[in-house]
């Protein structure tokens, strides 16, 4: 089918206004956030702008027949590529889809459609006393359609867990065009948990275009503490402290001097700026267990060398406690034009030895490395700081974040947290994996796209085509028993 | 279509034998078929290697671990090699300061337990038979215990898996780390799928300091009406139990010496909070016409663990347990059904207020047992026979009703376990 003739049917399916393929409208989605230096601009065929779930299925059905991709997309707020269309096609963009369409708080449920923003739902729960957990940095703009595909965190993820704990079932188009739903309200649903394998699938595996959120009791009680460190191998110390005095936070989040300065110089939040490190914590629960940890979380931070200690009483002085952490990577444009955040995890024990090392790196490339993080979770956020103008600057950043992420999978850590490993990370899969857990990987997504149109060129790293796998799967047994081909 | 030669299944059994222990095969029995090899592996290797075998010679496997889950699953299409993983229990990788741990698959709940004990840690699981269940059991069967309401279930904790896959090679997915998002999520795919698409020889898991305290505040009303009111408000508050049941006149009986619809809420954290919040529950679930009393820490944990032998897939004669999901709002509705349609047939019933499921366990002949069935499989959002003898799970699918994605689940099959050597016919569609 000709270009012509696919437009026409795109055009019955979506409608004039849902549909984009003049090149002038199509720049925008080039583009994620992802960084263009080191991702590119790949431009897709057609974007489309589908209303309803049976217009993707149709898109999909569409896709199918004439082999075209199919990228799914939703704010494009993701940094590791995974919403950029590498091989053309069309890029499903989520984002009118936007309903809330069901809450049921009696049975901690609500239904949503996958354009909805992270933020607007857990201000419209909020009145109802019940919010969704999950908080990405971006959730003012990022859509829970986003979340589910690449199974989001967020600072709160420390106690809640991170979204895919969150996820109770989905409407889901298939990559043959067909929609289903998997889990339900309840849990335990007989048979494969297709709920959790499509979270966090990063698009590779189906479209999500309805989802079941779990809701969660907003706590009782909340305090937040700020404790100012003279350095950040203090505030490691004592992070480890109280994760390991049996205390719970809903959140503990780390900034280093750098980072302080900019939110201060930005946002005037109150920050201690003579700090080394500073690290904020929040509890939350019943009444009589904040207040008891609260005492213990300070008293901890003073034995691990913090010399203030804040503890917020009231909403206003939470929030503006929260608004430096919230605000930091805004601030960075006041460090340089330009920085590559490196998204990875670390057993908690590693996180002394791990900022070491990223500031060795730091003196070893010349580049400024700014750190803001979730340290209760051991997910790191060195944010390398530099400008795309100078030369040889770029290649010195990749190679330094190459280190990074070496050091951290070395260490026993992880390629990525909670960012998605999309295009900017699938050939580094390699560190951590091996031959055999990639071809299971691949076996995973062949049994649900066999002709690898959904969301192409993402996850797997290169080399990992489907077919290949199989051929080697068969080699492997044969090997093993003497046996020959017939 | 190219594919291998097949081995021949007598040869493939002699070179099992040879790659661990053979044991009695009356020992192992799933619904009444013995396995023709019983075989204990003591590595990941040697069970790679072992479903490589049965794959080449079309042998089908059980993987065992206590066999204190094996009521769960369908009758086995073929049953020749069963393969006891008890051997590989293993606590791989355990640092205390990170919170997580990887445990081989046959470690049981209770080495686990003593082990975290000593660090003041736990993964929030109960058992009655803590000495039997094992961690890769618990991981196959996916199924929880009550306190999934305050703490998630193991679904929730998992960081980390590996398996053995018929093709011979052990594979992994996620780590040892809290968060991550490297990779497809293998873990969920093998939870709950009875091995049915890889034989699970290692979980790693996140774990949760333990509470310095615990009580439980049971709550007897006179109705299972004022029973489910009390537990609704329960969980409409912020009070947070970590476990929030409802149990049937005839089961708190059994557990707590009152033949009343009894409520049980579980309270966790520092000794003078946790006092604190039981009286608070108190006040929120009791009524004029209720009876309330609290057990204390040892009564509570004792309570907590019995109660799960009545939630659980252990082998039952002369009795089906089914488990029934169901909206907690409309749990009521449900078990006044059971009791109206039941009775005194009815051994025991548990509400899970706090999760949205209910576990009945019903009393008969065969032919009783499978008409029972026949309407509870039409109950609630989803209904599993959990355990039933032999005869009166034939021609049935245990599983219920087939969610949508089976032809999914189908395709996954196929693509994992081609010549369906793991669990033939015993999970769900007969996969």
């Amino acid at each position: 089918m000709d270009r012509a003739a696919i437009r026409t049917r795109l055009l019955e399916i979506v409608g004039p206004d849902g549909l984009l393929d003049d090149p002038d409208e199509l720049l925008v989605y080039e583009y994620d956030a992802s960084d263009e230096v080191f991702a590119g601009h790949h431009r897709p065929d057609f974007t489309v702008l589908p209303r309803t779930a049976e217009q993707v299925s149709a898109v999909v059905r569409l896709a199918n027949e004439v082999g075209l991709p199919v990228i799914p997309r939703g704010a494009g707020t993701g940094l590791a590529g995974g919403a950029l269309a590498l091989r053309g096609g069309i890029l499903i963009v989520l984002t009118r889809m936007n309903r809330i369409l069901e809450v049921n708080e009696r049975d901690g449920y609500a239904i949503v459609e996958p354009g909805v923003i992270n933020l607007e739902l857990s201000t419209a729960l909020q009145p109802r006393g019940y919010f969704f957990a999950p908080d990405p940095a971006s959730q003012r703009a990022c859509t829970i359609g986003g979340n589910v595909g690449n199974n989001s965190g967020g600072p709160h993820c420390l106690k809640y867990g991170v979204t895919t704990n969150h996820i109770l079932g989905l409407e889901v188009v298939l990559p043959d065009g067909e929609r289903i739903w998997t889990g339900g309200p309840v849990p335990e649903t007989p048979g494969v948990d297709l709920t959790g394998v499509l979270v966090g699938s990063e698009g590779t595996l189906g479209i999500v275009t309805k989802v079941m959120v779990r809701l969660t009791r907003l706590p009782e009680g909340v305090s937040v503490l700020l404790a100012a460190f003279p350095d950040i191998e203090s505030a490691s110390h004592a992070t480890s402290a109280i994760i390991a005095a049996g205390v719970l936070p809903a959140a503990l989040e780390m900034m280093d001097q750098l980072t302080i300065k900019a939110v201060e110089d930005a946002f005037h939040a109150g920050y201690p700026r003579e700090a080394g490190a500073v690290l904020l914590v929040e509890l939350d629960g019943l009444q009589e267990i904040v207040a008891e940890n609260t005492g213990r979380v300070a008293e901890l931070c003073r034995q691990h060398s913090a010399w203030e200690v804040r503890v917020a009483r009231t909403k206003e002085e939470r929030d503006l406690l929260w608004l430096g952490r919230k605000s930091a990577f805004g601030a960075m444009g006041r460090l340089a034009p330009n920085y590559y955040l490196v998204d990875t995890t670390v057993p908690r024990t590693k996180l002394p030895a791990t900022m070491r090392r990223v500031e060795e790196l730091s003196r070893e490339y010349r580049l400024s490395i700014a750190n803001v993080f979730h340290a209760g979770d051991g997910n790191l956020h060195p944010l390398v700081l530099f400008d795309r103008h100078r030369p040889g600057e770029v290649e010195r950043v990749l190679e330094c974040t190459t280190e990074i992420l070496r050091y951290c999978v070395d260490v026993g850590g992880t390629l990525s947290g909670e960012h998605g490993i999309g295009f900017e990370k699938r050939d580094y899969m390699t560190l951590v994996f091996t031959t055999e857990d990639l071809c299971a990987m691949a076996g995973l997504k062949r049994s649900f796209d066999p002709r690898e149109l959904f969301n192409p060129e993402k996850v797997l790293p290169t080399g990992f085509r489907c077919g290949e796998v199989a051929l080697l799967r068969q080699q492997a047994l044969a090997q093993r028993f003497g046996l020959e081909y017939v | 279509m190219t594919g291998t030669t097949r081995l021949a299944p007598d040869t493939a059994l002699q070179r099992l034998e040879e790659l661990g222990r053979s044991s009695d095969p009356s020992n192992y029995i799933v619904d009444g078929i013995p396995p023709r090899l019983a075989l204990e592996l003591a590595s990941p290797e040697t069970v790679a290697e072992a479903l490589a075998l049965c794959a080449a010679a079309g042998l089908a496997l059980v993987p065992w671990g206590g066999g204190g889950q094996m009521g769960l699953g369908n009758l086995p299409e073929r049953y020749d090699v069963a393969l006891d993983l008890r051997g590989l229990a293993a606590v791989v990788d355990y640092e205390p300061d990170d919170l997580t741990i990887g445990v081989q698959a046959g470690c049981t709940l209770a080495r686990l337990a003593a082990i975290l004990s000593e660090h003041g840690q736990m993964l929030p699981l109960d058992a009655d038979d803590p000495e039997r269940i094992t961690i890769g059991g618990l991981v196959a069967t996916g199924l929880g215990c009550p306190r999934r309401f305050g703490y998630g279930s193991l679904r929730d904790l998992i960081i980390g898996i590996t398996v053995a896959l018929p093709d011979g090679t052990l594979a992994r997915g996620g780590g040892m780390v809290v968060k991550n998002v490297s990779g497809y999520d293998m873990m969920r795919l093998h939870f709950g799928a009875l091995g049915s698409l890889g034989v699970i020889v290692r979980a790693n898991f996140k774990l949760l300091p333990s509470p310095e305290a615990q009580r439980t505040l049971l709550v007897a009303f006179p109705s299972l009406e004022e029973a489910m009111e009390g537990a609704l408000a329960v969980r409409g508050s912020q009070l947070a139990p970590t476990a929030l049941v409802v149990l049937a006149p005839v089961t708190a009986e059994r557990f707590i010496g009152m033949a009343r619809w009894t409520l049980a809420a579980r309270c966790e954290g520092p000794e003078g909070a946790v006092l604190r919040q039981a009286e608070r529950l108190r006040e929120t679930a009791a009524s004029a016409t209720s009876d309330a009393r609290i057990l204390e820490h040892e009564e509570t944990l004792r309570f907590w663990s019995s109660l799960q032998g009545k939630l659980g897939a252990t082998p039952l004669a002369n009795v089906m347990r089914v488990r029934i999901g169901e909206l907690p709002s409309q749990l009521g509705e449900l078990a006044a059904q059971l009791v109206t349609e039941w009775g005194s047939a009815l051994e025991d019933a548990v509400l899970d207020v706090g999760s949205g499921l209910a576990y009945v366990t019903v009393a008969g002949t065969v032919e009783e047992l499978r008409g029972a069935w026949t309407r509870l499989a039409g109950y609630g959002r989803h209904a599993t026979m959990l355990a039933a003898p032999g005869d009166v799970k034939a021609g049935y699918d245990v599983f219920g009703r087939h969610p949508e994605g089976v032809a999914v689940m189908r395709r996954l099959k196929e693509t994992f376990d081609p010549e369906r050597t793991l669990n033939p016919g015993r999970f769900i569609a007969l996969l």
